[in-house]
């Protein structure tokens, strides 16, 4: 038999206004300046009122002392059980072996994102071939109309806003691509589709008229860092859409929680260096530069993109990735060294 | 507690304790947002001037969405991640509406929820979300479902630790014994002891819910008409039930 609710609230109320101090210390989400002690302790208290709210679940059922036990749990546990705070050094870790390593672990979607874009870009090359009368309704018109007069498309304004501008649209096409996995990878796949059938068009249209090389010139410079970044951002959807298809042992939902987990980081790092290729499409690929020279640097950021991505982190004797389900309280509780 | 409502989610601690949450509603998260955009909305004019003044430009298709397009799709992304990770979970927005983000396991939201959540809502989330929502029984959007997160309320519980004894003002002790004491359970012993030990009620008031208590127990406990504890004032009856129950359940 339990003993009585006055007695169980006098005993244990003590701990309980001790947490609640506690909580309110770190209530605004700031660890940082408490005590690694004073930490220790709230983890302490935590327990034991989880433990309490056990014991009122069981004994005192529907009284006012368990709705106040659920309530001091439930705001003490999000704040205890966190993440890993972000550091600097992550950061680094990240883009040094953590990028790398996704992308190969992504291999087969990488893969599955790339044929989608080359059966775009067969599928516009083949529309342009099969019926010239109407390639100039199947290539994007203003584009169409500047190539056609074989003239390099130069961007509005000065080189940063139209810098700025291509920076933000690739990235929404990026996220885009990322996001659409989350229904079943649908609009990823219409995505990379759509941008290899631009490129399809294009390119067949300019290989018509003849004017292949000062076309190529102005892709080249941006254009391998920003297709292989579309490639990967589709494969990231993509991963996401096979994770809610094909769930394994899994729930559908967790599946792709798990998924989407991976994948983000990927995406978004694959994303950042969209900055990098929107700068290059706004200052250089429409300058007057020789052609030679942006070939040679479209040549130069495929061999950096790929090196990296391909040899990345994969140095021996480096400890595997940093687990990102180690949290503050645990960190509280590990013995010091 | 048991039987978990549908908008209610119950999180496996590891000390396997279950802790209940309550899911919000479309409501409030739709207001949290809105005086989120609030923030944003501050956040890109001081930026567009920024801009402005470095680079020295004020017109043009490329200068206009540059500071419609390019400005307030960075801002929002930037805010919600920055907001929710350093936060553990709550936004201006969400704070001043007394909501938290949470993970379904129970934890703070850390960087890689607070993007997916980011960019599901900078993408799919202003059309599709919505929907989803509604159907959704713990309103979740696509961006909390990919994330594996959930909105919650906060209860203010601070000054709820509830008191720890009833005040027993009509009785010296329990009194002769009453029937039908077995009829009644844990469940009428919380009510009486929330009753009896409840502040700021008037004299007035107390007896008024005391009377229509007493004869609901009665009925409950079947009675007779003519049974003496008819006859005891309310209170006083309570009280000893309150006694009698407490003892018979082991409790008191």
């Amino acid at each position: 038999m339990s003993i009585p609710v006055e007695r169980f609230i006098g005993r244990r109320q003590q701990a309980w206004r001790d947490l609640e101090y506690g909580l309110a210390r770190i209530r605004g989400g700031a660890v940082r300046g408490v005590e690694v002690r004073e930490l220790e302790r709230l983890g302490m208290l935590y327990r034991r009122a989880a433990s309490d709210l056990a014991l009122a679940r069981r004994d005192y059922p529907g009284e006012a002392i368990t709705d106040y036990l659920n309530g001091l749990c439930a705001r003490a546990h999000p704040l205890l059980h966190r993440g890993e705070p972000l550091r600097p050094s992550s950061v680094a870790t990240f883009y040094a072996a953590g990028i790398p390593r996704a992308f190969r672990a992504a291999r087969p979607y990488v893969l599955a994102s790339l044929a989608l874009s080359l059966a775009g870009v067969a599928a516009g090359w083949l529309a342009v071939a099969l019926r010239p009368d109407i390639a100039s309704t199947l290539i994007p018109d203003s584009l169409f109309d500047r190539m056609a007069r074989g003239e390099v498309p130069a961007g509005e304004g000065t080189g940063a806003l139209t810098a700025s501008l291509i920076i933000q649209n690739n990235i929404r096409v990026a996220l885009i691509c990322f996001a659409g996995g989350a229904l079943l990878g649908l609009p990823t796949a219409l995505a990379l589709l759509a941008n290899g059938w631009t490129l399809g068009t294009l390119a067949a249209a300019v290989h018509r008229d003849g004017i292949d090389l000062p076309f190529w010139s102005y892709i080249a410079p941006h254009g391998v860092i920003e297709l292989s970044i579309i490639v990967i951002a589709g494969a990231t959807g993509l991963m996401l859409g096979d994770a809610i298809l094909r769930p394994g042992l899994r729930r559908r939902a967790e599946a792709l929680e798990v998924a989407a987990g991976r994948a983000v980081g990927l995406a978004l790092g694959a994303a950042s260096l969209l900055v990098v290729a929107g700068l290059v499409e706004g200052y250089v690929s429409p300058s007057g530069a020789a052609e030679g020279l942006k070939y040679g640097i479209g040549a130069v950021s495929g061999v950096l993109l790929y090196s990296w991505l391909l040899l990345g982190g994969r140095a021996r004797g480096r400890p595997p990735g940093v687990s990102l389900e180690r949290t503050a309280a645990a960190e509280a509780l590990a013995p010091a060294p | 507690m048991s039987g978990m409502q549908r908008d209610t989610l119950e999180v496996r601690t590891a000390e396997n304790v279950g802790i209940g949450y309550d899911a919000a509603g479309i409501g409030s998260r739709f207001f949290a947002l809105t005086l989120d955009y609030l923030c944003i909305a501050g956040i890109v004019l001081f930026v567009t001037l920024l801009w402005r003044g470095l680079a020295g430009t004020g017109g043009g298709t490329a200068d206009t969405l540059v500071v419609g397009v390019f400005i307030p799709f960075f801002a929002a992304l930037v805010y919600f991640v920055v907001a929710e990770t350093a936060t553990a979970g709550r936004t201006a927005g969400k704070r001043a509406l007394g909501l938290r983000v949470i993970r379904v396991d129970g934890g703070a939201p850390g960087l890689r929820e607070a993007l997916i959540r980011g960019i599901l809502r900078a993408t799919f989330d202003s059309l599709v979300g919505i929907f989803w929502m509604f159907f959704h029984p713990q309103s979740r959007r696509l961006g909390d479902i990919v994330a594996g997160t959930l909105v919650v309320r906060e209860r203010r519980t601070e000054a709820a630790l509830p008191p720890t004894a009833p005040v027993l003002l009509r009785t010296p002790d329990a009194g002769p014994a009453v029937d039908g004491l077995e009829r009644l359970g844990v469940k009428e012993l919380a009510v009486l002891r929330s009753y009896l030990s409840r502040p700021g009620l008037t004299p007035q008031q107390r007896s008024r819910v005391g009377a229509e208590m007493a004869h609901r127990l009665l009925d409950r406990m079947e009675l007779p008409a003519g049974a003496p504890e008819r006859q005891w004032p309310a209170e006083l009856f309570l009280e000893r039930l309150y006694l009698q129950l407490a003892s018979r359940l082991g409790t008191a």
